[in-house]
């Protein structure tokens, strides 16, 4: 759930309840204060009747004047005075009202009376109801004014913090542009994005330092063994040595062969990750697919294999070096992974190369791009088919592989 | 004919001198950027081999020396440095050729031999070996006169043995010699060996020698002794 979402949620829901809480507390507060002012009212009619009959000795008439009544009732006796609620009739609206009444006992010549004073409550009823509307219509209105407020307000205080996010998203290392920052005067955020920038840059820093490392690392081993190289081939010369020697000498060179290798296909891996490969052109993947198999030719009869190429025009947007080296690689893996007298089949369909290659059990799609991943009876670097990735990652193309019915495809759609 | 190898790691530069004399060849050494301007200044090569990574220099400044004095002497470089950006600045201030670490010492030769050829024949050379010649500029193989037809790379191992006469060349150095791309040493090895015996059954047809000897398939040498 979005943060202001839940926000929303619980400042509606409590708004409302404080409202509702406090809605009922004023009704019944209201309607107390008025019941009190209409019993001050009645005692107020009260003092005048006794008034009345202390002047007159006599009782006032009884009365119906609108909403107020003056009824008088021989009693034997004085009771005390008491306050009532009751419903009474009111002849002019037809109906039965809620009234209050306050009875109380007089003396006129010895006789006891009892006074009933009555008052209709309807009027304070509807003060009631109308006060009761108005706050039910301020809780609507407020909740709506705090769902827009939350709703725009809040979205424009958040601003700075998506603005981050998104800059986060589309951070590339191999293509790293300063994190994109809103200006804000909310501290939480100045922070973040302080911190965001810091962590960023020294990313950045160690990442290129890395580069640097394996670029310089790659570099320097190349004398080292340029050393034993030669060593070796001044070492072959000597007519003493006998059979071992040399298969000795043969395993020795065919490591430094392995090892050149190694740091030369990581220096390749490093120079692209640097984009070192800028250069872009049209190439022709049909004439390169050709000449790579052209040059491949001996190790092809070699093992008896047929290629069958049906690559059609087939044309990408890239580095020619790097073109070269992605369909090369895919293709010596085929040859290499064929067993005799198989078939490697090229296609191109559209803006898709295929090759395919029989196999016995599908490889594990999530590693062989992997570096260093090898297949146990593979005696290669275990890099050629992570340098196809990463050329591939590089221009956007897709890279997959699939095995169906037996066969190994890899696909590159350009 | 003298030659002079610029290298700052002694013992590299050892072996390639001890490789490169023969009885055609003496060879110097310069180990720094200082000695190499001394001795290209006082003496004139017919070859340099020229590491671009000097203690105390580049060698692409050398180059320019040597350019600047209007010097004849055919540069190889060789380098750590394998990317294309490298290469084209080498060959454009005028380096022969390019030559990247780790390289074998037969190939060192064969280049060096090349780039004599180019400057001071004009490419118009003919290597012999007994009674076998290769006109290098026609790419023709004569044996007692009569042309020999030979494929690519049949004449590429001819030519490079030619280039390395009674020296042991290794199997892998033959190898990187013949393909850019290559599949591994195992079959790599087989079809070196094709290779070699239908070059040696073309050459003995013609009644030439059988000079190629095999050193347990490990390496080859082209000998008459």
């Amino acid at each position: 759930m979005k943060l202001q979402t839940q926000y929303n949620k619980i400042s509606i829901a409590s708004t409302i309840l404080v409202l509702l809480i406090a809605g009922a507390g004023y009704y019944f507060l209201l309607q107390y204060v008025l019941k009190d002012q209409l019993d001050e009212t009645l005692r107020v009619e009260q003092v005048e009747i006794q008034d009345f009959i202390q002047t007159n000795h006599s009782l006032p008439p009884a009365t119906t004047y609108k909403d107020q009544r003056i009824e008088f009732k021989k009693s034997g006796k004085a009771l005390p005075q008491s306050f009532r609620t009751l419903m009474l009739y009111n002849a002019d609206e037809k109906e039965n009202e809620l009234s209050r009444q306050l009875d109380f006992t007089v003396e006129v010549n010895g006789q006891y009376y009892i006074a009933s004073v009555t008052k209709s409550q309807e009027a304070t009823e509807e003060i009631i109801g109308v006060i009761l509307l108005i706050t039910l219509g301020l809780i609507i209105l407020l909740s709506m004014l705090l769902f827009f407020a939350n709703r725009f307000v809040v979205k424009r205080l958040w601003q700075p913090f998506q603005t981050t996010l998104s800059s986060i998203k589309n951070f590339d290392l191999n293509a790293p542009s300063a994190i994109k920052t809103e200006k804000t005067t909310i501290h939480e955020f100045n922070e973040l994005n302080e911190n965001i920038s810091m962590m960023t840059e020294k990313v950045v820093r160690d990442y290129l330092a890395l580069k640097q490392f394996i670029d310089h690392a790659s570099h320097e081993m190349q004398t080292p063994l340029a050393v034993v190289n030669s060593k070796l081939d001044m070492l072959i010369q000597d007519p003493t040595l006998n059979e071992k020697n040399l298969q000795d000498v043969q395993v020795i060179y065919d490591a430094v062969d392995k090892m050149s290798k190694l740091s030369q296909s990581l220096l390749l891996l490093a120079r692209i990750e640097n984009n070192q490969f800028s250069e872009k052109q049209e190439v022709d993947i049909c004439v390169i697919t050709k000449n790579i198999i052209q040059e491949l030719d001996e190790w092809i009869s070699e093992r008896s294999l047929t290629i069958s190429n049906k690559i059609g025009e087939l044309k990408a947007n890239m580095n020619p070096q790097l073109a070269n080296t992605l369909i090369s690689n895919l293709i010596i893996n085929a040859i290499k992974h064929s067993n005799k007298q198989e078939r490697i089949i090229l296609r191109s369909d559209k803006n898709v190369f295929t090759i395919s290659n029989p196999g016995t059990s599908a490889l594990d799609g999530d590693r062989i791009f992997n570096r260093f991943w090898k297949s146990e009876y593979s005696d290669g670097t275990g890099l050629g088919l992570a340098i196809a990735k990463q050329i591939c990652g590089h221009y956007e193309f897709l890279l997959q592989y699939e095995f169906r019915e037996g066969i190994h495809h890899f696909s590159i759609r350009f | 004919m003298k030659l002079l190898i610029i290298e700052d790691e002694k013992e590299l530069a050892a072996s390639i001198a001890s490789y490169l004399k023969n009885e055609n060849y003496t060879c110097e050494v310069a180990s720094n950027f200082k000695q190499a301007i001394d001795k290209i200044e006082t003496t004139d090569y017919e070859c340099i081999a020229l590491d671009i990574t000097l203690p105390d220099g580049s060698g692409m400044q050398l180059l320019k020396e040597l350019k600047n004095n209007k010097k004849s002497e055919g540069v190889i470089i060789i380098s750590a440095k394998n990317s294309i950006d490298d290469r084209i600045n080498g060959l454009r201030l005028g380096a022969d050729d390019y030559l990247v670490k780790p390289f074998h010492l037969s190939e060192l030769a064969a280049r060096i031999n090349a780039i004599i050829r180019r400057k001071m024949y004009n490419g118009n050379n003919i290597i012999r070996f007994n009674e076998i010649f290769i006109d290098t500029l026609a790419k023709e193989v004569t044996v007692k006169k009569e042309l020999i037809e030979l494929t690519r790379k049949e004449y590429e191992l001819l030519l490079y043995f030619l280039s390395n006469q009674r020296r042991v060349i290794s199997k892998n150095a033959l190898i990187s010699h013949l393909w850019s791309q290559e599949m591994g040493t195992g079959e790599s090895a087989d079809i070196i060996y094709t290779h070699i015996k239908n070059l040696r059954k073309k050459l003995s047809e013609k009644g030439c020698g059988d000079y190629i000897r095999s050193l347990y398939g490990m390496g080859y040498k082209l000998t008459d002794q």
